[in-house]
């Protein structure tokens, strides 16, 4: 039993890497659209929502890619909200 | 009479636009000079700042207050916490985090333990590679509730704290991400392998599983796990979670044994129009080693939770149902609070917990008594 399981997870691991390797487009456009809505459906499942002007924009750089480990983003939508929440900071609190 | 007239005319409209023209040049080279100086500017400014960066440092974290009131017992400013949070990227390939849950114990001193602190490697927009110390995967409140200003309540659900029935943290390697989209529903995965957890008995008598990373493991013994997580609509995550494994004892003697050891997790969360619904259920199972005196077992534990805020007045009303089942007692715990929102990340709460513990027979037990807590809690 106990070596079926491992069996699964490894073979679940490899077919993963392998896999996603080959379906992963990198250089595409951030879409604050796209970013809009995941941040709607995902940010205040686990906590209140930290709004965009809560923190710097250097500061979100980091707390997104925190939250991509968290949440189980995929890269994509990790950097479409980031465009979202910097795209939304007024033009006062950006920095 | 008039050609003269013309021509001062003609000669005061010749000079005056060549007047005017050579001052615009004027101020055009003037204009040209001012964006030189100021694209020098920004470039220092650029250079100087570690915004663009590839790699930076960021410092997140929470904090936090308590005071208890035991029915029976005594009163006392019961908790202070300090977790700061230490976030290391380079780019968008790799980033650290790491993080110290500082605390004072009932004695004035002051407690740090090493939380998290792991390494993930981004390979893919669907893959990171985690390598270190990270919380449990098993399920949520471990790994995502536990923040003070996260979590609605002052207090974790019986079996969710340290030595219950939920793991806390694995010390191996992590494969985990976000995957593309089926059927229009996102979902998210983690595997992980780790060296296994630990079983004995506690300082206190109590028969525990010590569910800690930790840096050893006998005969290289190791757990394997896994979390599945579907989000079939907005703002809602069910998710399910498996490990397996062994287990080492470390007998009077000396010797060290092994044991099977599994584990069962499922998890759902909904939020929607300023209601918060969410329940969780884990159970650790410890196989029998006929070497050992300590019988095996099975620690189960589960709670369900629900919110609502009153977002014009900041209110938010929590209540709370959880139950703990080990081989030595059963627990069961109603909590209700209330919570005044500063901002979404400065709360102060209240709560009133109602204990039952069957195991009350020890002298001095306090596992029965109810209480009332008060928190004030912040993430930064
Ligand atoms: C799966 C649960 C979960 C989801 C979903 C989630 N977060 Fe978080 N978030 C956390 C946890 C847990 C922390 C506290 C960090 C810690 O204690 O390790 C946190 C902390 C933060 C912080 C504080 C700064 C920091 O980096 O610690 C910000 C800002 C934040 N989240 C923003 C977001 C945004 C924006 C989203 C939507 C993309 C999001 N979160 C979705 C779990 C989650």
């Amino acid at each position: 039993m106990k070596n079926i399981v491992k069996t699964i997870i490894i073979g679940l691991g490899v077919f993963i890497s392998i896999n996603t390797e080959m379906i992963a487009t990198e250089a595409d456009k951030a879409d604050t659209v796209n970013g809009a809505q995941v941040w709607a459906d995902t940010c205040m499942r686990c906590h209140n929502m930290r709004q965009p002007s809560d923190l710097s924009s250097r500061a979100w750089s980091f707390s997104m890619n925190h939250m991509r480990v968290r949440a189980g983003l995929t890269g994509k939508e990790t950097r479409d909200i980031l465009a979202f929440i910097l795209a939304s900071k007024t033009e006062s609190d950006r920095n | 009479m008039k050609k003269l007239l013309m021509g001062t005319t003609i000669s005061i409209v010749v000079s005056s636009t060549l007047y005017a023209a050579s001052s615009q040049n004027a101020e055009i080279a003037q204009l040209q000079e001012d964006v030189k100086t100021l694209k020098l500017a920004n470039q220092k400014m650029e250079r100087e700042s570690d915004a663009n960066a590839m790699s930076g440092f960021q410092l997140a974290g929470y904090s936090s207050f308590d005071y208890a009131n035991e029915e029976n017992g005594e009163d006392s400013f019961s908790g202070v916490r300090f977790a700061p949070i230490f976030h290391y990227q380079y780019g968008d390939r790799f980033q650290f985090e790491g993080e110290l849950d500082i605390t004072i114990n009932n004695e004035g001193e002051t407690d740090i333990e090493l939380e998290y602190a792991a390494g993930t490697y981004f390979v893919n927009d669907y893959l990171g590679v985690q390598i270190g110390k990270f919380l449990s995967p098993i399920g949520q409140f471990v790994q995502n509730l536990h923040p003070s200003w996260i979590n609605k309540l002052p207090s974790t659900p019986v079996g969710f704290g340290h030595d219950g029935a939920a793991p806390t943290s694995n010390v191996g390697i992590a494969l985990r991400g976000g995957l593309p989209k089926v059927a229009n529903m996102r979902s998210n995965y983690v595997v992980f392998v780790s060296n296994a957890p630990t079983f004995g008995v506690a300082a206190d008598g109590d028969v525990v599983i010590g569910a800690e990373g930790k840096t050893a493991s006998v005969d290289g013994a190791k757990m394997w796990g896994a979390r599945y997580a579907l989000n079939p609509i907005g703002n809602m995550e069910i998710g399910i979670s498996a490990a397996t494994g062994d287990i080492s004892e470390e007998l009077l003697s000396g010797d060290e044994l092994l044991r099977d050891y599994d584990v069962l997790g499922a998890d759902f969360v909904y939020h929607f129009n300023a209601i918060s619904l969410r329940g969780e259920y884990i159970q650790q199972k410890v196989g029998e080693n006929t070497l050992s005196t300590l019988e095996g077992g099975t620690w189960r534990a589960w709670y369900t939770q629900a919110s609502y805020q009153f977002s014009s007045i900041n209110l938010e009303p929590v209540v709370r149902y959880s139950d703990y089942h080990n081989p030595e007692t059963n627990r069961n715990q109603w909590a209700f609070g209330l919570n005044y929102l500063f901002a979404n990340n400065i709360i102060a709460k209240i709560a009133y917990e109602i204990n039952t513990d069957e195991d009350d027979s020890a002298i001095g037990s306090r596992a029965n008594n109810n209480r009332f807590l008060a928190q004030f809690a912040f993430g930064f």
